[in-house]
């Protein structure tokens, strides 16, 4: 092929449409008509009080859950009906709040994971994966050990690799530098940023770092179960 | 396969868990391998032993139903047993029957070697009158006036259980097998310079059963082809003593060589024939069988039972036991296998609900654990073999001498046990090798000694069994951890924790 792909246009990736969610056994919709939509190329960013639902609406966004009514749609498929395994181990990768990383194997072994899972068509996995380690801060020592013995910013990091390994359209990320101090938290945002402005990916941070939202493209907040944009340079 | 190293990796991991569940599959495979072993073993000996020592056949003239017939027609006179006689024509046809494994016969008659002089010759001769039927020993004997025929030896063919049993054993030359080849006590020998390679002729007669003359017979040019020194007693079977009564004047020859002058409108020559069924399932068919062929209705056909379950019974008995044992565990074994594995994946939900959350299939998932099981199991399964195969000759021992001992209060056995059948080998297959001689019809009739001794062994079918039962506890340990798992979404399970 000789025609030049054109870049990739900034185009809404992820859709959430009068989507309500309830947890099972409550009487109360934590998400109630939520609509919005998240654009490839763009850094989005989530605000809101504690309990006001910034990590339940990831979960549907990942595909964690399904949404009680309304409906999510990745590239217009609505992840209903999609498969749900699939989407999350090569179309996402998110990075959660609580870390959730494999605790009873090393930095590294949890990276090969993740892209075998996807089904990562990179030959050498483990080089692969301490070079990534590498970029976020992690020496080989630290990566090939029990993640647990790790400190809490380098577990975060190591979650944070791990959502990149596969090189996913949509990186979700909840509180990503909650346990991290001003400078490491500097690269980790150059990273991000560098991932939806150069690599065009769609970027999505739930965050209460006035810093994160400072580079934000777009700021969504979330209050008493609805969402509104606060912010945009779109 | 990425699973394939994971579910390794896992395996070690979580060692001091699996380690819980290790021993106790050890224990379900270890006891399934000794009870295999016992099991295919015993199996084994009972088949060998009903396919090589299988069931003598016995024909015992009912007593109680001739004393009746005697009495019936009796006119108040001294009762007179008339034996019931199975001529040598009928006793070799018999032995051609297809549910037979072996026949042996022998024949016997009473001479008068020509030249020779008999031990204990101032004794004088005796014999004849000799009813015939049944098994030796077996039929009354009816003592008739002896004045026809007086005979100083006897012709024996076929008799060479002393030979066996080493209370007889060939001094010089080699046993006879030709026609006309005889054997003669080392005393016989000695009195009549009797070398290998010398020959004798000996008269004999045979007696009319309608009381007619008896018929003059000979055995010409019998050749001595060995000497044999006898251990028996001179007098062991009869109190008469003569000549005719003394072992050591029994000149050994083959059944042919007896029966050349059998006639068989006349007495005097004893057939014998012990015959060996192929298995003792086929006793009714072949009675029918012999019946067709003429066997009088007054005898019994009957197999030494006794002397089956003398040796079978305690078999049998660890057989069942193994059995019942092996159930058991595996059953208890089963059960707690099952909770263990669910309890292990209890603790593990954090760790699916990762994997899940990374987006690997539920199935996937499941083949892991399934695959850790089976890792587990191959690894107990290995150790399990060795520790059953190390045990589960010594479990038998104590078993079996158990066994015997109930067997022996049941049976009330005769003998001492000890002995017992040496069966050797162990290797592959059934350990059948040594101790074939042991097995042998033991001539008399319930002397049979339980089996004491059982070598274990297990064959690759076993071994296939076993590596099956392994493979189900795996699966039934992989099955409980799949269905608890896919219960869980991995929101709910990553929530959980939180
Ligand atoms: N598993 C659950 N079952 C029931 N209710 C839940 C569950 N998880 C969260 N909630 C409730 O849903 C609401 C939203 O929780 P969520 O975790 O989404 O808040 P959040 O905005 O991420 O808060 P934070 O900033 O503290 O992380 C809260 O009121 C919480 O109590
Ligand atoms: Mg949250």
């Amino acid at each position: 092929m000789t025609t030049t792909t054109p870049a990739p246009t900034e185009t809404a990736m992820l859709a959430l449409r009068d989507v309500t969610y309830r947890y099972p056994g409550t009487h109360r919709d934590v998400l109630r008509g939520i609509s919005a939509s998240f654009t490839s190329g763009a850094v989005h960013t989530i605000v809101g009080k504690s309990g006001s639902g910034k990590s339940t609406l990831l979960s549907l966004i990942a595909g964690l859950d399904t949404a009680g009514s309304g409906e999510v749609s990745f590239n217009g498929t609505s992840l209903a009906a999609a498969d749900r395994d699939r989407y999350r181990a090569r179309d996402i990768g998110v990075v959660f709040q609580g870390f959730n990383l494999v605790t009873n194997v090393s930095a590294v072994q949890n990276i090969v994971l993740s892209m075998n899972i996807a089904g990562s068509p990179v030959k050498d996995k483990t080089e692969h994966a301490y070079a990534l380690l590498e970029r976020l801060g992690i020496g080989r020592e630290d990566a090939a050990r029990p993640v647990l013995k790790l400190s809490g910013g380098q577990q975060q990091r190591v979650g944070i690799a791990r959502a990149l390994s596969h090189d996913p359209a949509v990186i979700i990320a909840d509180e990503p530098t909650g346990a991290l101090d001003e400078k490491t938290e500097e690269e980790i945002l150059g990273i991000f940023t560098h991932l939806a402005h150069v690599e065009k990916r769609c970027v999505i941070i739930v965050t209460h770092s006035k810093r994160v939202t400072q580079i934000a493209d777009v700021v969504l907040g979330i209050k008493s179960g609805k969402i509104g944009v606060v912010r945009s340079d779109r | 396969m990425y699973i394939l190293q994971n579910a390794a990796r896992n395996v070690w991991r979580n060692r001091g868990r699996n380690m819980l569940l290790g021993a106790m599959m050890l224990v379900v495979i270890a006891t399934t391998v000794i009870a295999m072993m016992i099991t295919s073993t015993s199996s084994g000996i009972i088949e060998d032993y009903k396919g090589r020592f299988g069931s003598e056949v016995t024909f015992t003239p009912d007593i109680e139903a001739l004393r009746e017939d005697a009495s019936a027609d009796g006119d108040g006179g001294p009762m007179r047993l008339e034996m019931p006689t199975i001529d040598a024509e009928q006793y070799l046809a018999f032995g051609d029957s297809e549910y037979l494994k072996s026949a042996d016969y022998t024949a016997s008659t009473g001479i008068v070697p020509t030249d020779l002089t008999v031990v204990d010759e101032d004794l004088g001769g005796g014999g004849s009158g000799m009813p015939m039927g049944g098994r030796p020993g077996q039929q009354e004997q009816e003592q008739e006036p002896d004045d026809a025929v007086s005979y100083m030896a006897q012709l024996m063919g076929g008799s060479f259980e002393e030979f066996d049993d080493g209370s007889r054993v060939l001094a010089d030359g080699e046993m006879p097998d030709e026609l006309n080849e005889v054997i003669v006590s080392s005393e016989l020998a000695e009195l009549n310079d009797l070398e290998t390679g010398d020959t004798f002729t000996a008269t004999g007669a045979l007696t009319d059963p309608d009381g007619g003359d008896p018929k003059a017979i000979s055995y010409e040019d019998l050749a001595v082809v060995g000497v044999y020194d006898d251990l028996t007693e001179e007098y062991g079977q009869t109190p008469v003593q003569n000549a005719y009564a003394n072992t050591r004047n029994q000149v050994l020859t083959n059944v042919d060589t007896v029966l050349e002058n059998y006639d068989s409108a006349y007495g005097g020559i004893q057939v014998s024939a012990a015959y060996y069924l192929t298995s003792p399932d086929v006793l009714e068919e072949f009675e029918a069988e012999v019946r067709a062929e003429g066997l009088p209705e007054v005898f019994e056909v009957t197999t030494d039972e006794s002397a089956y379950e003398t040796i079978v019974a305690p078999v049998e008995g660890l057989k069942s036991i193994s059995t019942t044992f092996m159930i058991v565990v595996l059953a208890l074994g089963g059960v707690i296998i099952a909770l263990l594995s669910s309890t292990a994946i209890r603790e593990r939900k954090y760790e699916i609900g990762v994997l899940r959350a990374m987006g690997m299939k539920k199935s996937l998932v499941s083949l892991g654990l399934w695959v850790e099981s089976l890792i587990l199991t191959a690894t107990c399964l290995v150790a399990g073999l060795a520790l059953g195969a190390l045990v589960a000759q010594p479990v038998t021992d104590t078993l079996l001498a158990g066994q015997v001992a109930a067997a022996e209060t049941a049976t009330e056995a005769p003998g001492t046990m000890g002995g017992g059948m040496g069966m050797g080998g162990g290797g592959g297959g059934m350990p059948m090798g040594g101790g074939a001689g042991g097995f042998g019809p033991a001539g008399g009739t319930t002397d049979a000694e339980p089996l004491t001794e059982l070598a274990v062994g297990l064959s690759p079918a076993g071994i296939g069994q076993i590596a099956l039962v392994a493979f189900v506890l795996a699966t039934l340990a992989g099955v409980v951890a799949i269905s608890r798992i896919t219960k869980y979404e991995p929101m709910k399970i990553l929530a959980e924790r939180n």
